[in-house]
């Protein structure tokens, strides 16, 4: 039941414009990588690819972003046009509609992050070793995607401004609170993303380090896409369609 | 109407914050058609997605086949709804749309199961087109199919003939009266009187959240049809006509207000036959005979008040 309904949900997600749009934006870093390989007299690579190319780009933007508008959208779109009630109005358990609709949010968001961040990492990196950059940051991207399309999925169950709420989440407690108060980065996708990386990376610390140790990156990622998946499916248990909605 | 009751609603109330939606409503229905009648706003809507397990119950217990309503998704393998709202999946095909709620309902051959239910609607021309470029009434029998394709036992319909033109309705109204005939239990609401008059065996009549009447809907019909009704009339002589319609045994009111004659009635009937002799006779010139009191509202009012 999960397959046919993630596949139901792929379907919605890629025939409409969002997908056009995230297309255009996951070319952004194989254009900088391009430029930065032409143009760039900045012949560390290696750092460049770390440091600007995915932890300042990629995993700073691109992925939460592309998690945030496939995550909201995979079950929120359905919420708000009113196609939900022919899911919901079935004996399939909410587990299941949780699990199909973020299948369909991490295929999607992980398939175009990777797709993008190798290409452009490989690019930058030509010609020098990657001492696992390529690697540890494919792998990385896997595994943050499923974290922030968890999120995402359980905020459209939570509010119709589910795309508002991932903004601030993204924009405020990521890009800004995080880097004012160290602690607040253990409620990080994003870190947890970069300690996963820096696990498979082989590079000197001056030339990428990630904030957070592995075991409790890993271990938080498990705790907050669990939490997420569980709290999405308690909500969409006791969820209400009526007049207000 | 016959067998036990399939649905239950017991001392049922509904509030969203501050506002009552439904209040203190408890009535049974058994296989057959029964309709949920009321002006808009009346709360039809709330009532059939509380027996859709949709909205949990602030108040009393929804039953639907012995079941509760309310967090129960198992009881949608013999509930069929059709929502309101006319958005479908508008990318997939009308054939797809409902081998897709085949399959979600886990049927075995859901293919078949789709096809029937397409043939059932008489839709089967249209099957494999985009439902995002289907008309409103098309829409409308692509939900039914859906909703009939795993057989239900229940079959729950939000003002079903929306966007339907007359044959649709027909047709529609000649496969509800079958399915019911199979004995199912089919609930269908609606603010249009005739709708409900031409399909249903039953009605439940809503206003104001509350239940203002149920039952045969002949007899309901007797009643908003005795009930008295007003009507103001210009004539070329108010004076005159007012005079002669005061002995008349069908009129129970008559006030003169300036230039404007008003008349209440008990028996309309009588009161439309006699009211062209009756000017007639004093030679009166009958100029304008316009009812005030013939909104759906109005009528629905004075059930509340019986």
């Amino acid at each position: 039941m999960t397959g046919i309904i993630a596949a139901l949900t792929l379907r919605q997600l890629l025939g409409r414009g969002r997908t056009v749009l995230m297309g255009l934006l996951a070319l952004l870093p194989i254009l900088l990588a391009v430029v930065y390989r032409i143009g760039s007299e900045d012949t560390d690579q290696q750092r460049w690819v770390a440091q600007v190319l995915f932890d300042g780009l990629v995993v700073t933007i691109l992925l939460p972003l592309l998690a945030l508008v496939y995550g909201t959208a995979a079950l929120g779109a359905e919420i708000e046009d009113g196609t939900a009630v022919y899911l919901l109005a079935k004996p399939v358990s909410r587990t299941q509609i949780i699990f199909g609709k973020l299948l369909a949010a991490w295929v999607l968001t992980s398939v175009t992050v990777l797709a993008s961040g190798l290409v452009a990492g490989a690019i930058g990196l030509q010609g020098v070793p990657g001492h696992g950059l390529l690697v540890g940051f494919g792998i990385a991207l896997v595994a943050g995607s499923l974290v922030y399309s968890a999120l995402f999925v359980m905020l459209s169950v939570i509010t119709s401004r589910a795309l508002i709420a991932g903004l601030v989440y993204v924009f405020i407690w990521e890009g800004l609170i995080n880097g004012l108060f160290a602690g607040t980065r253990l409620l990080s996708v994003r870190h947890y993303t970069l300690s996963v990386a820096d696990i498979f990376v082989d590079l000197p610390r001056s030339v990428f380090e990630a904030k957070l140790g592995p075991v409790a990156a890993v271990g938080l990622m498990i705790a907050v896409g669990g939490a997420s998946v569980w709290y999405a499916t308690r909500r969409l248990q006791r969820f209400e369609i009526g007049e207000t909605t | 109407m016959s067998g036990e009751a399939t649905i239950v609603l017991e001392d049922v109330s509904r509030w969203y914050g501050n506002v009552v939606a439904v209040n203190g409503m408890s009535f049974s229905v058994s296989p057959g058609i029964t309709g949920l009648l009321g002006p808009n706003g009346a709360g039809k809507s709330t009532v059939l997605h509380m027996l859709a397990g949709f909205l949990k119950p602030s108040a009393g217990q929804v039953t639907v086949l012995g079941e509760p309503a309310w967090e129960n998704p198992s009881l949608y393998r013999r509930l069929g709804l059709v929502p309101e709202r006319e958005s479908v999946y508008g990318s997939l095909t009308g054939y797809e749309f409902v081998r897709l709620n085949a399959r979600l309902q886990g049927l075995t051959d859901p293919e078949e199961a789709a096809r029937a239910a397409i043939r059932t609607v008489d839709l089967e021309d249209s099957a494999d087109r985009p439902t995002g470029g289907y008309s409103k009434g098309m829409k409308q029998r692509i939900k039914v199919a859906a909703a009939l394709v795993h057989d239900p036992a229940v079959l729950l319909l939000d003002e079903p003939f929306n966007g339907a033109d007359p044959r649709q309705r027909l047709h529609m109204i000649e496969l509800f009266r079958r399915l019911a005939d199979e004995g199912r239990t089919i609930i269908f609401s609606s603010h249009i009187l005739e709708e409900v008059e031409r399909l249903a065996e039953r009605v439940l009549v809503v206003v104001g959240g509350r239940l203002a009447a149920s039952g045969d809907f002949r007899e309901i019909r007797r009643l908003m049809t005795d009930r008295p009704h007003t009507f103001r009339l210009r004539t070329s002589d108010d004076r005159r006509l007012a005079a002669a319609l005061v002995a008349h045994e069908s009129v129970v009111g008559v006030e003169l207000d300036g230039d404007r004659l008003t008349v209440r009635t008990s028996q309309l009937g009588a009161f439309a036959l006699a009211i062209p002799t009756i000017a007639r006779a004093c030679n009166v010139t009958l100029r304008e005979l316009r009812p005030t009191d013939e909104s759906l509202e109005d009528v629905f009012s004075y059930l509340v008040s019986r």
